[in-house]
């Protein structure tokens, strides 16, 4: 009972950024990322990435957080740059390195990515950067260690347009992951939902309620904590039962996900039925206008904040088009 | 002053299976009713029939002097209040005083107003600690007490507590079976279930068995009709078991029975 689950990665250190205007952390995110997109000059864009950097720095949330945000990504992006790096051919030429794949650093690379295997539940943790240095050491050994019976022989040339469209793409990405992660470590899921909120009322024009998503999104909010404890109750009380969820054959793993669903699903049924219930008796109707407790209000700070974005947004723009 | 009048209320999700046969009951302004009756007796049926989350079959309900139907069961709503069995399922905000604000948004209540109201009625229930506070770290008897505020911040004239106890522990039952008491007398409360000893503390018990009433008056008079009430599945106090225990037992003086009996009795209705 006592394991509180956080939804969101929301961090208070209670800075500039997080008293902003949540309307205005929205809008400004998706400024930025047209900004981003627009700029053409890796000078320019690197600039925007140091700035970007500073505002981070300022709002005194650890940089961990941050950087926590390209885990899932790592993957992509590294296979992205190698691909950019090594199959666009146009532009100066800016080096050519030579790869000899000899049998004896074959049979190397073969033991060290068998160790890898083997050794996984010995070595848990860094388990990627594990492999990255296994990659790293396999060509360095095919540069450097050529002698032995030759297998095969290549070449790798790095262009020079090569390189500044994987560095384009990687830093754009990597910015706009920065960026939104300023937005959700800054903003309150339900700031941010009543800022969503606020930002789509123009909907009402073409009889699209935006009020009924937002408030699927709080009561989907309010209730995934609610549905996680219950799910953890169920998983103890199948465990008690005997039911093993850690080391078990495919098949079996199937069935045991089924006996875990199957009631979750009932669960959050008969809750909504209780909760709509809840709701209409209090005088919940979906299509009527409500009022809101919190009410959003632009402060100095937010309209110096979005001119300043809308500012740099049009700079971009007429320098792009001067130049 | 009638506040609610049911006339030959029925229902029945189909032609076989009969949840209400014709109810009959009139409430009086300020009136503290228990309705008492065991799983599937339709008490639950009948509370969420009074605020027009079901469609009656046939019969009138008459709230505050009208006749319930489509078109204003929202005025309806206004004046009905109810407080559901789980805390979990009817908490609708994601900290205590979204909770509370929510059915005043719900009535355009302006923001500042809707502040100062969640502020008072959160402190009625003793809760405007929390007010920041996530429904995972309040306990049963908390949620339900700012269930009541909630139900109370858009002020009411009827409040329904729908078995609003029976998932709490003893000590969240105290906490609010002190809250319901301490509305007796402002407000009309329609207290509904199975357990003797909430009843008791009632103006006036209505038995419900299989849809029909079978007992209605002061918990006084309901209580000595025990061959219905255990008829109706109801379990009777402890002190109501001892009484029927010393009533029988026949090596025991007449005159001291007696006086056991009036000693229970007075037991068994002590608030």
């Amino acid at each position: 009972m006592n394991s509180k689950i956080v939804f969101g990665q929301y961090y208070n250190s209670n800075s500039w950024v997080h008293r902003l205007d949540p309307r205005v952390k929205i809008l400004s995110l998706i400024l930025l990322m047209v900004v981003i997109f627009l700029i053409d000059n890796i000078f320019f864009l690197l600039g925007f990435f140091g700035l970007t950097i500073l505002v981070i720095l300022s709002t005194r949330i650890p940089f961990t957080k941050f950087l926590k945000s390209l885990k899932m990504i790592t993957f992509l992006l590294l296979f992205m740059f190698i691909f950019q790096v090594l199959f666009r051919r146009t532009g100066e030429l800016l080096f050519t390195l030579d790869f000899t794949l000899t049998i004896w650093n074959l049979i190397t690379i073969v033991i060290l990515l068998v160790f890898y295997f083997l050794l996984g539940k010995v070595f848990k943790k860094f388990r990627f950067v594990q492999l990255l240095l296994i990659l790293i050491l396999a060509f360095v050994l095919q540069y450097y260690w050529v002698n032995g019976k030759e297998i095969v022989n290549y070449q790798i040339s790095v262009y020079e347009d090569s390189l500044l469209t994987a560095s384009f793409v990687f830093v754009r990405i990597v910015n706009i992951l920065f960026l939104s992660s300023l937005l959700t470590l800054t903003t309150k899921p339900m700031e941010l939902n009543q800022g969503l909120e606020s930002l789509l009322k123009p909907l009402r024009a073409l009889k699209v309620n935006p009020s009924i998503f937002t408030m699927m999104i709080a009561i989907a909010l309010r209730f995934i904590p609610t549905l996680i404890n219950e799910a953890n109750k169920i998983l103890k009380a199948q465990a008690s039962r005997g039911v093993d969820f850690k080391e078990a054959k495919l098949k079996e793993k199937i069935t045991q996900v089924v006996s875990l669903i199957v009631p979750m699903f009932v669960i959050a049924y008969r809750r909504a039925i209780d909760l709509s219930d809840a709701m209409e008796a209090r005088g919940y109707d979906p299509d009527a206008t409500r009022t809101s407790m919190e009410v959003l209000k632009f402060k100095m700070a937010d309209i110096i904040s979005l001119s300043t974005i809308c500012l740099l947004c049009v700079a971009i723009i007429v320098l792009k088009i001067v130049f | 002053m009638n506040v609610i009048e049911i006339k030959d209320l029925k229902f029945g999700y189909s032609s076989k299976r009969k949840i209400l046969n014709g109810l009959n009951i009139t409430v009086k302004e300020g009136e503290y009713i228990t309705l008492l009756g065991h799983n599937g007796s339709g008490k639950s049926t009948l509370a969420k029939l009074l605020i027009g989350l079901l469609e009656k079959n046939s019969g009138s309900i008459i709230v505050n002097g009208l006749e319930l139907n489509e078109e204003n069961v929202n005025q309806i709503r206004e004046h009905v209040g109810i407080v559901f069995q789980n805390p979990d399922n009817q908490f609708v905000g994601v900290t205590v005083k979204d909770d509370i604000a929510f059915g005043l948004e719900n009535r355009r209540i302006p923001s500042q107003e809707i502040k100062e109201e969640v502020f008072k009625y959160s402190k009625l229930v003793g809760m405007e600690e929390f007010l920041d506070r996530n429904p995972e770290d309040l306990s049963g008897g908390q949620k339900q007490r700012v269930a009541i505020a909630s139900v109370l911040a858009f002020k009411p004239n009827i409040i329904i507590f729908d078995e609003a106890t029976s998932m709490l522990d003893p000590l969240g039952v105290k906490e609010v079976m002190d809250t319901i008491r301490s509305l007796v007398g402002k407000k009309t409360i329609i207290s509904i279930t199975h357990n003797l000893n909430e009843a008791k503390l009632a103006d006036r018990v209505i038995v419900l068995n299989k849809g029909e009433i079978v007992l209605d008056g002061t918990p006084q008079d309901v209580f000595k009709e025990k061959e219905i009430l255990k008829k109706a599945n109801l379990d009777i106090t402890d002190s109501m078991k001892l009484i029927e225990l010393v009533k029988n037992n026949n090596d025991l003086h007449q005159e001291f029975r007696d006086k056991v009996e009036e000693a229970l009795w007075e037991l068994t209705f002590q608030k």
